[in-house]
């Protein structure tokens, strides 16, 4: 099956400008955890996800995370929150995303995540506009 | 791709009931049957044209549990989705439809939940960039609160910008700023007030003489007005044609503008002329008034109900 019967045909997404706080909101409202940052045709340019801001307020979090290594205290990691709140979401982003294309076979994006460990891909036309996302979801709901 | 914006979407209660009970004393009265969709007029003139099979991606405001519904809804009818989330709740509207009395629902529609600032200009990023893929743009219904009264004109701007074709449907204020852009093709919502801008519309010799004005001082391109329940006036710069479906059995007849708008936009996408996109419009419309659907989006009951249209040249 091809990629576009199985995606979610959905084109939320941020222009690189976008605010910290101005995505924050969009992520909070619409459930999602990350989103595409596109250009102003609808080429995709990245991806920014909450995990993108956490890093972005305090670079090697996630790493603290798993050592024995100090971690700042919630107070401190709010105050840098803030620091960046106003800052565009493209100084965080993830640059070069994996993106797919909507005829891409579904068993091949299936092993392309699997591998990656993704959760969610951006799903392109052949113009390189997005028309979509494919999530975890999506894949098990086909292959079910 | 055709771009529908419905800025403020509802989902749609139908109930019917054999009589509404009113009475002080017992005042339940029990449905015998309901049902629910996602609406707001471009949403459902997006599923009708997915089922028709043309590419659509609907836009507007959703908030809240009703907005996962709709959003959720309007992609199980293969609409793409831009819809911009806000806070509060997204409406619930309501119409009983007594038995006897198809042709007047009562309706309730809710005033919608508050867009704030920062969800409106996330909208116009979002409008700017999809409209560019766009062959034509419907806007279509109530404003919700906190959406400024110039909004569908402003949209209109970008659009024309773009040399998109462009469609509105609305009323009051909105659809006085959306004319000073000049849409290709307007039909003026008189559902809840029988007046265009202002002036009263309750009969033929008063809705010709204000809808000529639209294409003429306005430079509209095209004006569709609904009425006698099952007739719509066509009026362009050089014509006027009078649309009415005979012999037609009401059901349901919420959502059946927002059918004719649909089948109008499809036919003159498949590059039909504007006459005919009417007729094929009224077929939806009635189609979709004689079914329980909201939109009917059977091609063969719209193929038969095509056969109930009958159109007179006015002048």
């Amino acid at each position: 099956m091809k990629v576009r019967e199985i995606m979610t045909r959905d084109l939320t997404s941020v222009d690189p400008d976008t605010t910290v706080r101005e995505l924050i909101y969009i992520l909070d409202k619409s459930g999602l955890s990350s989103v595409p940052a596109v250009d102003e045709d609808g080429r995709v340019l990245g991806i920014v996800s909450e995990r993108d801001i956490i890093e972005g307020a305090v670079p090697g979090y996630f790493e603290l995370l798993h050592g024995s290594s100090f971690l700042p205290a919630v107070d401190q990691f709010s105050e840098k929150l803030k620091e960046i709140e106003n800052d565009p979401v493209s100084l965080y982003m993830t640059r070069n995303a994996t993106k797919i294309d909507e005829d891409d076979d579904d068993l091949a994006v299936a092993d392309l995540m699997l591998h990656k460990n993704l959760k969610m891909l951006p799903v392109v036309n052949k113009d390189g506009l997005l028309v979509g996302m494919l999530r975890r979801i999506d894949l098990l709901k086909d292959l079910l | 791709m055709i771009l529908t914006v419905t800025p403020n979407p509802a989902l749609d209660k139908v109930y019917w009931v054999d009589r509404l009970n009113t009475e002080i004393e017992t005042p339940m009265t029990r449905a015998t049957r309901s049902l629910g969709w996602a609406g707001g007029k471009g949403i459902n003139i997006s599923t009708f044209l997915a089922h028709m099979g043309l590419e659509t991606v609907a836009m507007g405001f959703i908030a809240g549990h009703t907005g996962r519904v709709i959003e959720n809804r309007v992609r199980e009818a293969g609409i793409t989705t831009s819809f911009v989330w806000t806070e509060g709740e997204t409406r619930t509207n309501i119409a009983i439809i007594e038995k006897g009395r198809e042709e007047r629902p009562i309706a309730i529609s809710e005033l919608g939940p508050h867009v704030p600032e920062m969800a409106l200009r996330q909208f116009l990023q979002s409008y700017t960039r999809l409209v560019r893929r766009a062959r034509w743009v419907v806007l279509g219904g109530s404003l919700p609160p906190g959406i400024p009264s110039n909004f569908y004109r402003e949209l209109l701007k970008i659009a024309h910008q773009h040399k998109i074709k462009t469609v509105v449907n609305a009323a009051g204020d909105a659809l006085a700023e959306a004319l000073k852009e000049q849409p290709y093709l307007v039909k003026p919502d008189t559902r809840e007030r029988r007046e265009i801008c202002g002036e009263p519309v309750e009969s033929d010799e008063q809705i010709i003489p204000v809808s000529r004005r639209l294409v003429s001082a306005m430079g509209v391109g095209a004006v569709v007005v609904s009425h006698r329940v099952t007739s719509d006036i066509l009026i362009t710069p050089q014509e006027i044609w009078d649309f009415e479906a005979h012999g037609v059995q009401l059901v349901n007849l919420v959502g059946s503008e927002d059918a004719l708008l649909a089948g109008m936009v499809y036919q003159l996408e498949k590059g039909h002329s504007l006459l005919d996109a009417v007729e094929f419009g009224m077929a939806a419309g009635t189609a979709s008034a004689e079914s329980v659907e909201q939109v009917c989006c059977d091609p063969e009951l719209v193929r038969k109900a095509r056969e109930k249209i009958r159109r007179v040249r006015l002048a």
